[in-house]
């Protein structure tokens, strides 16, 4: 496993953020964020990518946005934990599948363009476009910021030839690819997967985009406090960036190299809400139909699960909805399982929330502990749930069940234990 | 034994037609769908030509069109076809059960709205820097709040699931040129091992946009024969100078055969056999052997169950650039032996142009329709054989031959390698 996450790189001291209630959200760092709704973030700090690729394809940094050099930094971290990183099975038998979204240019980089394009009334000119905003771009530009450019830069680094995939389906997009990958395994299409999630939300389009949503939390004179999932006080989505990496790889072929094993995947589910997207937030229709699929995959009930790795988005109406759907998905369960939101100490990664996520649900199982939601100080009626607030607390079954959802109600969840 | 799963369905938006029976048409006829571009003023650009979708009236289409107002073509493209395809199917949706009928598709990312994005930060650049708070203030007084929210690469898929009430499993994937064949490739999976029923899938793409048309300029890959657009793409053929923009979008009905059965289906045929894989070798260029591509195609037909002589057409990525359409030459001869002379292989690129991440599921589409009418549509504009691409790519008339067994390749930027084997249904 690998994780690059705002309370820490590797996963060592994000575990030891998560236990220590640490937050990673803060005033932006990486532009000057006066004028926006939000001038905060999840931010990871100190990430040097250079460290992170061979000597020869530093050139290549170049052209990768910033989700996509967190994507091949966590994938080394993941290798590395893995023992992977010096040889490698078979290529074609090791593919690759990641959550991911469209990342947004540089402002920097095509600002020149569009300043030669428009008049001094602002008038756009698309004949200047074709020629001197053309040649004020650089040649490469495109490929920095495709969705499936870190599955593919990552296949490029470490040679994987097997199946590659990238999906885009925001904050359920790394549950998805990671299901996927266990698919892929299942029905014998690989022996190993490479699969998790990226993304950075710290661009001021971006950000203006949260904005525009009026989902964002307004409390930028506190922003550690700012993400409070399920808290009565909660008052909005805090974004943030990351990446999660796991390596997933067929029983026999682990045992068979005698691989550290953290834990099983055993379950996987998805659904929709199939509403109008023009609405501003889902109803949990997606999430109940994905959680009910990913136990009945399992084979487990609900009284087995140690704990629900929530979404926990932060936001008034989606955290209600998310409680609704736990409490239809598993009952009367829902009120006890105890429950807790890792987006409290990074915030909102969007495409990348699900796999770092996932991440914490194994250091949780490794450790026995389920590590607590911070800001959880004021219990919400509307959301009747056990979270684990104050402290991390003991983990009493060694499974967790993890859900991820989008705004349209694009959903999936996971469930592992440990072997 | 495994769930078998069949297509019951098809819906296409191209620049050959507004619907199946007119892109059919205008394939057969050997029609090319180039012409300048008319959505922005291209004239200064290297590139003034493209395949655009034309007079797409979405309200004769779809209900309560007006939703997609503030929609992006992909989504526009993607609504569409899929209620074209669903009404094919003749599909009850208030029949099946919706937690069983997903989504997946091959959707491109969405294009940025350019004359507001351009406007608000052409004022914020001094002294070789974007003031941000500048920026932030233009753009929020500036930009179209909806507009910003509909560019999400998930929102087609949200709107092909609200648009049939798909409450089953909902996915985008994103891989370049291979992404709609590998949507329908993952969705045949996800009916076969149970997860889902019926899922709707396939791709809507435009790159039609000055970014699209500027970003694919800069990396030298488009046709600048902007005189000739009719002529421009030309897959296999000694003269071909780049790929030609194309937009629009395919979807398919999968559904399980008994599922299809039991409520008395048309099949148009089945699918059987799905191959995924990467090159990993370059983000530019696909690799010169084609390894990437052999094993896909190999993988396809040891998941289908078939060698390479039980195919009898193959529809070609063949996008008309130079190294491309050599590599894919090269992988069929690899994967096919001593049938890669015998097999017809045309590329439909030639005349509805590179429509990008949906191009695999409206090329996928073409096989069915193949294998329904005998009719191999042709590679248009094969004028100058090259020696590197001497195989028989169907030249500038359609062929009439029963096809029975079908195979779709796609290969996408960045190394991402998807074939598909579609067969006609027999029982």
């Amino acid at each position: 496993m690998g994780v690059i996450s705002p309370i820490g790189i590797g996963t060592s001291a994000f575990w030891e953020s998560l236990t220590a209630g640490k937050s990673g959200v803060g005033r932006i760092e990486a532009f000057d964020p006066t004028g926006l709704p939000i001038t905060f973030a999840g931010q990871v700090r100190g990430y040097d990518a250079k460290k992170f690729v061979p000597t020869s394809q530093r050139k290549n940094l170049k052209i990768m946005a910033r989700d996509i050099q967190l994507a091949v930094g966590t994938a080394k971290l993941a290798l590395e934990d893995a023992g992977l990183l010096e040889s490698r099975p078979t290529a074609d038998r090791f593919g690759v599948e990641f959550g991911a979204s469209m990342s947004s240019s540089d402002l920097d980089e095509l600002a020149p363009a569009a300043r030669d394009s428009v008049d001094e009334a602002s008038h756009l000119d698309y004949q200047k476009w074709g020629t001197s905003s053309m040649s004020s771009m650089p040649p490469l530009w495109m490929l920095k910021y495709l969705p499936n450019m870190p599955a593919c830069h990552v296949s490029i680094l470490y040679n994987l030839e097997g199946p590659n995939n990238s999906i885009t389906q925001a904050e359920a997009a790394s549950n998805l690819a990671i299901g996927e990958a266990y698919r892929i395994i299942a029905r014998g299409a690989a022996d190993l997967m490479l699969a998790g999630g990226c993304d950075s939300k710290i661009h001021p389009l971006l950000m203006i985009r949260f904005g525009f949503g009026m989902l964002t939390s307004k409390r930028n004179d506190a922003p550690e406090q700012a993400c409070r999932p399920f808290d009565a006080d909660r008052d909005g989505v805090v974004p943030g960036e990351g990446s999660g990496v796991l390596i997933l790889e067929e029983y026999e072929h682990a045992k068979k190299r005698g691989a550290k094993i953290y834990a099983e995947l055993v379950g996987f589910g998805a659904g929709c809400d199939a509403f109008d997207p023009t609405r501003r937030e889902t109803d949990g229709t997606g999430l109940r139909i994905a959680m009910q699929a990913a136990l009945r995959d399992a084979r487990m009930n609900a009284d087995e699960i140690g704990y629900y790795n929530a979404h926990g988005v932060s936001t008034p109406d989606g955290d209600r909805a998310e409680a609704r759907a736990l409490r239809e998905a598993i009952g009367d369960h829902a009120l006890e399982i105890p429950v807790s939101a890792h987006k409290s100490n990074t915030g909102n990664t969007v495409g990348g929330c699900g796999a770092i996520e996932f991440v914490a649900g194994v250091l949780a199982l490794q450790h026995g502990v389920v590590p607590h939601t911070i800001n959880y100080e004021r219990a919400d009626p509307d959301c009747p749930l056990s979270v684990v607030a104050g402290s991390p607390r003991e983990l009493k079954k060694p499974s967790f069940l993890s859900a991820s959802c989008t705004r349209l109600g694009q959903a999936a969840a996971l469930v592992a234990r440990t072997i | 034994m495994r769930r078998r799963v069949v297509v019951t369905g098809i819906g296409m938006v191209t620049p050959l037609g507004n619907s199946v029976a007119e892109t059919w048409e205008g394939m057969r006829n050997g029609r090319s769908g180039v012409a300048r571009i008319t959505r922005f003023d291209a004239s200064t650009l290297p590139t003034k030509i493209a395949a655009e979708v034309k007079h797409l009236d979405l309200h004769s289409i779809v209900p309560n069109a007006d939703r997609y107002e503030f929609s992006g073509y992909n989504t526009k493209f993607a609504v569409a076809a899929a209620k074209m395809a669903l009404d094919d199917s003749g599909l009850d949706v208030n029949r099946v059960d919706r937690a069983r009928l997903g989504v997946y598709l091959g959707a491109g990312e969405g294009q940025h709205d350019f004359e507001r994005f351009v406007q608000t930060l052409a004022p914020c650049y001094h002294d070789g820097r974007v003031a941000v708070p500048e920026f932030s203030s233009r753009g929020l007084k500036h930009l179209h709040p909806q507009k910003e929210w509909e560019q999400d690469p998930n929102m087609p898929a949200g709107h092909v699931a609200a648009l049939v009430g798909a409450q089953g499993p909902n996915y985008n994937c994103l891989t370049a040129c291979a992404a709609s064949s590998q949507a329908i490739g993952e969705a045949l999976e996800l009916i076969r091992r149970g997860d889902a029923d019926v899922m709707v899938s396939g791709g809507a793409h435009t790159m039609i946009h000055p970014f699209g048309v500027v970003g694919f300029n800069l990396l030298t890959a488009l046709s600048t024969r902007n005189d000739e657009p009719e002529r421009a793409s030309r897959p296999f053929d000694q003269e071909r100078d780049g790929f030609i923009l194309g937009e629009g979008g395919g979807m398919v009905i999968l559904e399980e055969l008994q599922h299809a059965k039991s409520r008395g289906a048309k099949i148009y045929g089945e699918l059987i056999g799905y191959g995924s894989t990467a090159d990993a070798y370059r983000m530019t260029d696909p690799h010169p052997e084609g390894r990437g591509a052999i094993r896909a195609i190999r993988d396809a037909f040891t998941d289908a169950e078939i060698g390479p002589t039980d195919i009898q057409y193959v529809n070609a990525h063949g996008t008309s650039t130079g190294g491309g359409d050599v590599a894919e030459t090269v992988s069929m001869k690899v994967a096919f032996g001593d049938h890669a002379r015998n097999v017809p292989i045309s590329s439909i690129k030639s005349m509805t142009g590179h429509l990008i991440a949906a191009a695999g599921a409206v090329e996928l589409i073409t096989c069915l329709l193949t294998i329904r009418d005998g009719v191999i549509p042709p590679t248009i504009n094969y004028e100058f054989p090259d020696p590197q691409c001497d195989l028989d790519y169907v030249p500038n008339t359609a062929r009439e031959a029963k096809v029975d067994v079908a195979l779709s390749n796609s290969f996408g930027f960045g190394g991402q390698n998807v074939c598909l084997v579609a067969r006609r249904f027999t029982g």
